[in-house]
């Protein structure tokens, strides 16, 4: 048994590309969906890495913008249903940023690297599917195209 | 609807009333410099002369709310702009950045603009005023009025406290949009009677014109593209400081983390093997766009301003009308609808999200 030495190694073991994808998530939700994805021994792909923010309001777009001009082959947000914020309205604003920045990455061609979902803390098995479909989404797309340019 | 018709020779005298009756204590209103037109703060009335041959003139240079930007004061200004000038103030005023009570928005009609270069070299063609049959002339000598005029669907007197409307020949409707642009009017000496200033068809017009002209604009489609665009910018940020609805005291790419110099530079290098420099180019203009589509008046004067001749409207205020048309907000349109971003519904946009 081999132990993994990051994605390089795993890629190059598999032979394929392995993306790397960066996550933003929320502490009351989608962290603890994540958590209970690990303890309920759920298997996923580990090609996110998972950013905990207090809330999804937290959120800036150009965190977004700097993980993909950095070389992220994708990024997704995700936090607590609307309506289930643990601050009562942060997702609110949320979405309203996230679809602005959403809305101009469409325009300008580079919003299929960039997701948003709604995944509760008791959605241990939503986390690990979206994670199984998101990594083999960005997989489809293959290596984001700024990681080897001179940016 | 309250207003008056007047004579061109008459505004001078509005004007002059209402820095005489103290409903203004200073007014931003353009003034003529040789063939140029430029603005001016005046607080003398007998400073203001012949404002008729100036302030509908097709030149534009700065916008005028990006003079009043962060401006809390008690004494009260009159602006007297183009709409899309006007429409920046009352996002300024949202943003609270101005002072609602402290402004006094007179808005004038506007038939497009040229830059204010094209507009001094050309005057002898241009004249005082343009209109639409003008322009059309214009452009076929090789004049043409700015990509973000061309695209503009707003080109009427409608925002603001008071309207300057030209009513054909040498007449113009003056009329206060609200309250408080009738009480100021009144002030002025004024004697006000209803009037409708009702122009839908017209609107209509320019609207379907604006439309058209849109879309002919070349679109900014993919990454390549978007790299292909930005790549002569030099990252002065001009196109942020004469941004008028871009407010922030503290820039995030004057800071550190925005702008690093020295080890930090050298750090990211080594992360990255190479980086462009000056740095921070794509994410800079990125930031910006986001932090400026919900209030982009699409004025254009970023392209003005842009020292490596950046077609900049193709994606300021094209990239911000989307997200307008997302929350179906238009910016300077009414002074009391809120932000989209300070404000949300609770079932919404999920269609966004896919």
């Amino acid at each position: 048994m081999s132990i993994d030495l990051g994605d390089k190694k795993m890629g190059e073991e598999k032979g394929g590309f392995e993306p790397k994808i960066v996550g933003f998530t929320c502490n009351w939700c989608t962290y603890a969906g994540a958590d209970l994805a690990g303890t309920s021994r759920k298997k996923y792909p580990p090609n996110a890495r998972l950013i905990r923010m207090m809330c999804t309001a937290r959120f800036d777009p150009m965190f977004a913008f700097k993980a993909l001009l950095n070389g992220a082959d994708g990024v997704f947000i995700s936090g607590c249903h609307p309506g289930e914020c643990h601050y009562i309205k942060g997702n609110f604003y949320a979405r309203r940023r996230i679809a602005a920045m959403r809305t101009i990455l469409k325009q300008l061609g580079l919003d299929d690297r960039v997701k948003s979902y709604w995944i509760s803390a008791s959605e241990g098995e939503k986390f690990a599917n979206t994670m199984k479909n998101i990594t083999a989404e960005i997989k489809e797309l293959g290596p984001n195209p700024m990681r080897d340019k001179i940016l | 609807m309250k207003g008056t018709e007047l004579n061109y020779g008459d505004l001078e005298g509005v004007l002059k009333g209402l820095l005489e009756n103290k409903v203004v204590d200073c007014l931003i209103m353009p003034r003529r410099v040789g063939n140029s037109v430029s603005y001016m703060l005046v607080r003398d009335k007998d400073k203001i002369a012949t404002p008729e041959s100036v302030i509908f003139a097709p030149s534009f240079g700065v916008n005028a709310a990006n003079i009043v930007k962060g401006w809390m004061i008690a004494e009260k200004v009159g602006i007297v702009a183009k709409p899309c000038e006007i429409r920046a103030a009352i996002e300024l005023i949202k943003l609270a950045q101005l002072n609602e009570d402290g402004v006094l928005l007179i808005t004038v009609d506007c038939a497009g603009a040229f830059t204010n270069e094209v507009y001094a070299a050309n005057y002898a063609d241009i004249g005082d005023q343009v209109d639409s049959a003008k322009i059309k002339e214009l452009a076929g000598k090789g004049i043409s009025i700015r990509d973000a005029c061309a695209i503009c669907d707003n080109r009427l007197a409608d925002v603001g406290d008071i309207a300057i409307a030209q009513a054909g020949g040498e007449k113009a409707i003056v009329a206060g949009l609200t309250e408080k642009g009738e009480e100021a009017l009144s002030a002025a000496g004024l004697s006000l009677e209803d009037k409708d200033l009702d122009r839908a068809a017209e609107k209509e017009k320019i609207e379907a014109e604006a439309k058209k002209n849109l879309e002919e604009l070349p679109k900014i489609s993919s990454e390549e593209a978007l790299g292909e665009f930005l790549r002569d910018c030099i990252v002065c940020k001009n196109c942020r400081d004469v941004c008028p609805v871009c407010y922030c005291k503290e820039c995030f790419f004057d800071q550190p983390l925005g702008n690093p110099v020295g080890g930090d530079l050298l750090n990211l290098a080594e992360a990255r093997g190479a980086i462009e420099v000056p740095t921070n180019q794509l994410l800079y203009h990125l930031t910006r766009v986001y932090h400026v589509s919900t209030t982009c008046v699409a004025c254009g004067a970023c392209e003005d301003a842009c020292p490596k001749d950046i077609p900049l409207t193709r994606f300021y205020p094209v990239l911000a009308k989307k997200v307008q048309e997302v929350f179906e907000y238009v910016p300077g349109k009414d002074a009391k609808e809120p932000l989209p971003f300070t404000t949300y519904e609770e079932d919404e946009l999920e269609e966004c999200l896919r």
